[in-house]
């Protein structure tokens, strides 16, 4: 009975949150414009802004300096959760069952368990980084420890499944995917899309001022 | 139909029936007696399912004098034979570890040791340590900071060590919690939450300690790199450790940054935890070709560690939590309180001092987020390098 609404209705209604928060809060943020700068560019946005989206992801040589481990756990988290989510056997099977209608080559298993061991090891540092260091602490609100503790429990009960032996665990499991999708527009998770639209704006901006951003 | 009656026999054929009988009893008599005094003579008896055993075991093999198993235990006592060393194993073309072996004595022995010995003995163990904790709570009590807490601390783990700390800590937690599970459940939760429940447990309790495993490897290695050099033993730990860190007698114990006791925390935690992780990667990679003497070798050497780590990991949560006032402090903000620190790690406190790198809890401010004049070489420290 609980197994048949969390496979069914619950899906539905947790995807449908998903997918109408993201595409509300991605609108609003569009919506809002930006204001307009009356100076003359001296070059295109384009450019900068494509170059912002992807320069980005490396980090700056001050950075590396000062926070090493933020900057390696967080590389962990990411690639790893993104590989997980994406490349992991049962996944693939999953989307394309419910979602894509057609799947692609997941990982093999080994690095399906390696990725999974990456993106736990930088969450937990991550997590503990937040809870340890005074300014992170500080600056962190319930939102950020509730979007970290929900992710950790997702990852955590799909690693208790990984067995596929247990209906049960995978329901566990999907259950708190759930708990998260339904979570995930109306918390700083959105920064997994929003990130585009704000490196974008910040390279074209500069650009448009002749700074190389 | 014929009747009853017209089947009955006459006396004489009866008479003859009985005698048939009674020839017949006799002529077996001649023949198991016989029987019986060629087995005591070593005279082999027909036994198709012996025989079988016996070709399955002698073949490729040099002759071995083995008596001929006249029962069931006998014919297994001998199967089991075949992994002694003067007996050669089979050979077969199935390529795998242990293949050519028919039965393996040691998984036999490696049951009997984890049923008989390691649940028992290791659950003595840890009901033990937690019974002895509580006890010495009852009776010492918490250790008070006996000059009370002071408005002044030092600085003492930065962001890095107190982040490692935990990660190692929260693997342990979990890795103990799930192994105790795996090696206790069936003992403790099954007669509380029953079979099915329990078999679910016990498989997401597999899984999680199987992925967890290799992350305490990683949580162990940055654990050694940062606090190595703090921990070696120095001049002054062995009188610390005679006098019990101060239990035994009420002469204060003067000791470094790291007390004895801490430091053979330390080293415990490196040659136990490496022998946790070693064993624990033979265990789930079995594809390296380790065979089962090996594995059971393995389980062996984890389970018995894992015992004895998770007691004194007990001890280690009680005095570093409800068992000493200021201990936590450290490991929590970052900071401890001074005269915890003249109390329990004297000579650190009065370098320290002499440094002048005490600083009041109003530098440190309400969350230890800045220090206007922090001492030399703390902003470094506390950047998380």
């Amino acid at each position: 009975m609980i197994g048949d609404l969390i496979d069914g209705p619950l899906w539905y209604f947790s995807a449908a949150v998903f997918l109408l928060g993201v595409l509300w809060r991605v609108f609003e943020i569009l919506r809002a414009g930006v204001a307009r700068d009356l100076a003359p560019p001296r070059a295109g946005g384009s450019a900068g802004a494509v170059r912002a989206l992807f320069s980005r992801f490396l980090p700056r040589r001050s950075l590396v300096k000062t926070g090493k481990l933020q900057l390696i756990a967080g590389y962990m988290f990411h690639l790893g959760l993104f590989a997980l989510l994406f490349f992991a056997a049962p996944h693939v099977d999953f989307l394309e069952e419910r979602v894509t209608g057609f799947g692609w080559t997941p990982l093999p298993h080994w690095a399906f368990i390696v990725a999974s061991e990456v993106a736990f090891a930088g969450l937990l540092l991550l997590l503990l980084y937040r809870l340890m260091h005074p300014v992170t602490r500080l600056l962190s609100s319930a939102d950020e420890y509730i979007g970290s503790v929900l992710v950790f429990v997702v990852m955590l009960t799909g690693c208790l499944a990984l067995a596929r032996s247990f209906e049960v665990l995978r329901l566990v499991h999907l259950f708190s995917a759930e708990l998260l999708l339904v979570y995930f527009p109306f918390s700083n998770l959105m920064h997994a899309f929003t990130f585009v639209i704000s490196r974008s704006y910040t390279g074209a901006n500069m650009a448009r001022k002749g700074v190389n951003a | 139909m014929r009747s009853m009656e017209e089947t009955r026999w006459s006396p004489a054929a009866t008479n003859c029936f009985h005698l048939f009988w009674i020839l017949l009893l006799a002529a077996s008599t001649f023949l198991v007696i016989p029987g019986g005094l060629a087995r005591a003579e070593g005279v082999e008896i027909p036994n198709p399912g012996a025989d079988l055993w016996r070709e399955v075991r002698q073949r490729d093999a040099t002759p071995v004098p083995v008596p001929a198993p006249t029962t069931g235990i006998d014919l297994w006592r001998e199967v089991r034979q075949r992994n002694a060393a003067a007996i050669p194993a089979g050979t077969t073309q199935v390529s795998g570890t242990d293949s050519a072996e028919l039965i393996n004595a040691l998984g036999d022995q490696w049951r009997r040791f984890r049923m008989e010995q390691l649940v028992p003995y290791g659950g003595y163990v840890l009901g033990g340590m937690v019974l002895f904790v509580a006890l010495f709570y009852f009776i010492r009590g918490r250790v008070p900071i006996h000059a009370g807490v002071s408005n002044k601390v030092l600085f003492r783990y930065s962001v890095y060590e107190r982040m490692i700390h935990w990660f190692i800590a929260s693997i342990f937690l979990f890795q103990a919690i799930t192994g105790i599970f795996l090696l206790f459940g069936r003992d403790f939760l099954i007669p509380v939450i029953g079979h099915g429940a329990f078999s679910l447990l016990a498989s997401a309790s597999k899984e999680g300690h199987n992925l967890f495993g290799p992350l305490f490897l990683l949580a162990l290695a940055l654990i050694f790199v940062r606090f190595v050099r703090r921990n070696i033993y120095e001049k002054g730990d062995l009188t610390w450790l005679l006098r019990g860190g101060g239990v035994i007698g009420k002469k204060h114990v003067p000791s470094n940054f790291f007390n004895m006791g801490e430091k053979s925390m330390f080293w415990l935690l490196v040659f136990a935890g490496g022998t946790l992780v070693v064993s624990g990667l033979i265990l789930i990679f079995p594809n390296f070709g380790q065979g089962r003497a090996l594995m059971g070798l393995s389980h062996a050497a984890h389970g018995i560690t894992a015992i004895v780590m998770t007691a004194v990991i007990i001890g280690h949560i009680y005095i570093g939590s409800i068992g000493m006032e200021g201990a936590l402090e450290g490991m929590k903000t970052g900071y401890c309180d001074l005269n915890w620190a003249r109390e329990h790690h004297d000579w650190w406190a009065q370098r320290c001092e002499n440094e002048d790198k005490i600083l009041s809890r109003d530098q440190v401010g309400r969350a230890g987020v800045h220090s206007p004049e922090p001492a030399a070489g703390q902003v470094v420290e506390e950047s998380g390098k």
